[in-house]
């Protein structure tokens, strides 16, 4: 095997990684940093949404606070609605330039993460739905019955269990948003799609560089995919309890 | 004669065209143990989620000490504070251990501290007999359990009225024994009970004020005694020709 002087695909391949570490790592980095970034911004924006599509409006309320409701309610519904029925590519280019035309200079860094965001927040806000329609109405009223608020119920009842039961899905939201960084590239986003259509153009070994990088992204969503792995089973609990024996006795 | 605690007047509610309770009048005194018994689909449940403001009644009023609660929500989680209720199904907090589960509305509607919290949660749950059982989840106990610290939770709010919505139709006859026997202790304190119930013993027994149901009408409201050996309305004496004859 000579890797300095490539003779085959597989020596070809470990050259260009080698030769281009720098490249792929820089890559790696922007890539986790775009993922990582854009997912938990857009976790919270889903939630969010997710929320407030759940706002009951009672008749009694007063008029402004009905407006208030109804509006933001439109408005995130048209978001959802817009986001999820256009492709993420095409999402990019029509944020990229089109905040250019309105004279705002944004790096393409930024705009990536912008991207990544208003693209999780409106498939989040969907899972959420699902997630809070998960938990059962009745524990719900059981709170509501005390005289909890319905912010205050979703807040210390529905959502540490709705979190719970998408765990599995936002594992999903997370592992597509760190591969859909590569669709980032047309915006000049310097991710690891970028490196190796860099790469292989240098050497016209396109194949080898894009096997680099397909290990790359099979690595990086194999480690975090066992992590959450972890997580969900950790979030489980304890399956046993202990009796409180100091209260065993006076009943 | 006490005070008049809750009157529900004229109270009627539709689920679309379908009629389930019609202009029902009810005045609950402090004190008073009101049994509401009836067949299914008499509109017994949708009364007392009435009463608790989870169901909208499509027109009469609910008066709490002579004042209306108004479907606002501020008022309506004031009232509920006070006027608590014990479902079918427990509706406990799942995600959360029995300890948990009677604290949670202490904390966060009375914003009692956590030692006071802690103390009655424990108090209401020696009460029922589920206090050594706090470190346990909901999931781990039995139905019987699950519906003893239900009652706990409720009391744990020093409520001045408790609802329950058949409390016991879903546990089998011995949970259903320890339950009613948690009930009989809280009826003695002089806590306002109105419970909505099968169990025909219990209410003859322990109740100081029965009423029967049907078709969404208040078809008798009478005194347990009265109601069980000499019903007036054929309604009622239909429905109860099986328990009087056995």
């Amino acid at each position: 095997m000579n890797f300095n002087n490539p003779s085959n695909s597989f020596e070809w391949t470990v050259f260009l990684a080698k030769k281009y570490s720098d490249m792929f790592i820089r890559g790696t980095w922007l890539t986790l940093y775009i993922a990582v970034i854009g997912t938990i911004i857009g976790f919270i924006l889903g939630y969010l949404v997710g929320v407030v599509e759940d706002i009951r409006i009672n008749p009694g309320d007063k008029i402004i606070r009905k407006f208030f409701v109804r509006l933001i309610k439109a408005i995130f519904s048209i978001y959802v609605e817009i986001f999820r029925d256009t492709p993420m590519i095409v999402q990019a280019m029509i944020i990229y330039y089109g905040i250019k035309l309105l004279g705002v200079e944004m790096t393409p860094v930024f705009s990536g993460i912008l991207v990544t965001v208003l693209n999780t927040g409106a498939y989040m806000a969907e899972t959420v739905r699902g997630g809070i329609g998960s938990i059962d109405l009745g524990q719900r009223e059981g709170a509501w019955a005390m005289g909890m608020s319905s912010f205050k119920t979703m807040l210390y009842v529905v959502l540490p269990q709705a979190f719970k039961n998408i765990i599995p899905e936002m594992a999903n939201t997370f592992l597509t948003n760190l591969k859909m960084t590569s669709v980032l590239n047309v915006i000049a986003v310097q991710e690891l799609f970028m490196a190796a259509k860099t790469v292989g153009g240098n050497y016209y070994k396109y194949f080898e560089a894009y096997l680099v990088i397909a290990v790359i992204y099979f690595i990086l969503c194999f480690v975090f995919n066992k992590i959450f792995n972890l997580l969900e089973r950790k979030m489980q609990g304890k399956t046993d309890y202990a009796l409180a024996v100091e209260y065993m006795d006076n009943q | 004669m006490s005070e008049t605690v809750i009157s529900i007047k004229d109270l009627s509610k539709s689920f679309g065209d379908h009629e389930v309770l019609r202009k029902i009048d009810i005045e609950v005194n402090a004190g008073e143990i009101i049994c509401i018994v009836g067949s299914s689909g008499s509109g017994k449940s949708t009364l007392l989620r009435c009463i608790n403001k989870l169901e909208r009644q499509t027109s009469g009023k609910i008066l709490y000490h002579n004042k209306e609660v108004r479907d606002v929500q501020k008022d309506i989680n004031k009232y509920r504070s006070k006027v608590g209720m014990v479902f079918q199904s427990f509706n406990l907090f799942n995600n959360m251990t029995v300890l948990e589960n009677c604290m949670l509305c202490t904390r966060k509607v009375l914003h009692l501290s956590k030692e006071e919290a802690f103390d009655r949660a424990i108090t209401h749950l020696k009460e029922v007999g589920m206090a050594p059982y706090i470190n346990a989840k909901p999931a781990q106990l039995s139905g019987g359990q699950k519906q003893r610290v239900a009652i706990a939770r409720s009391l744990c709010m020093n409520p001045e009225v408790l609802l329950f919505d058949e409390p016991t139709s879903a546990l089998d006859p011995e949970m259903v024994g320890e339950v009613l026997n948690v009930m009989k202790e809280l009826a003695t304190t002089g806590l306002t009970m109105i419970i909505v119930t099968h169990e025909m013993a219990f209410a003859r027994d322990v109740s100081t004020r029965t009423i029967f149901m049907d078709r969404g009408y208040v078809a008798e409201d009478a005194a347990p005694l009265e109601l069980f050996t000499n019903p007036q309305n054929p309604r009622t004496r239909e429905f109860l020709k099986r328990y009087l004859a056995g």
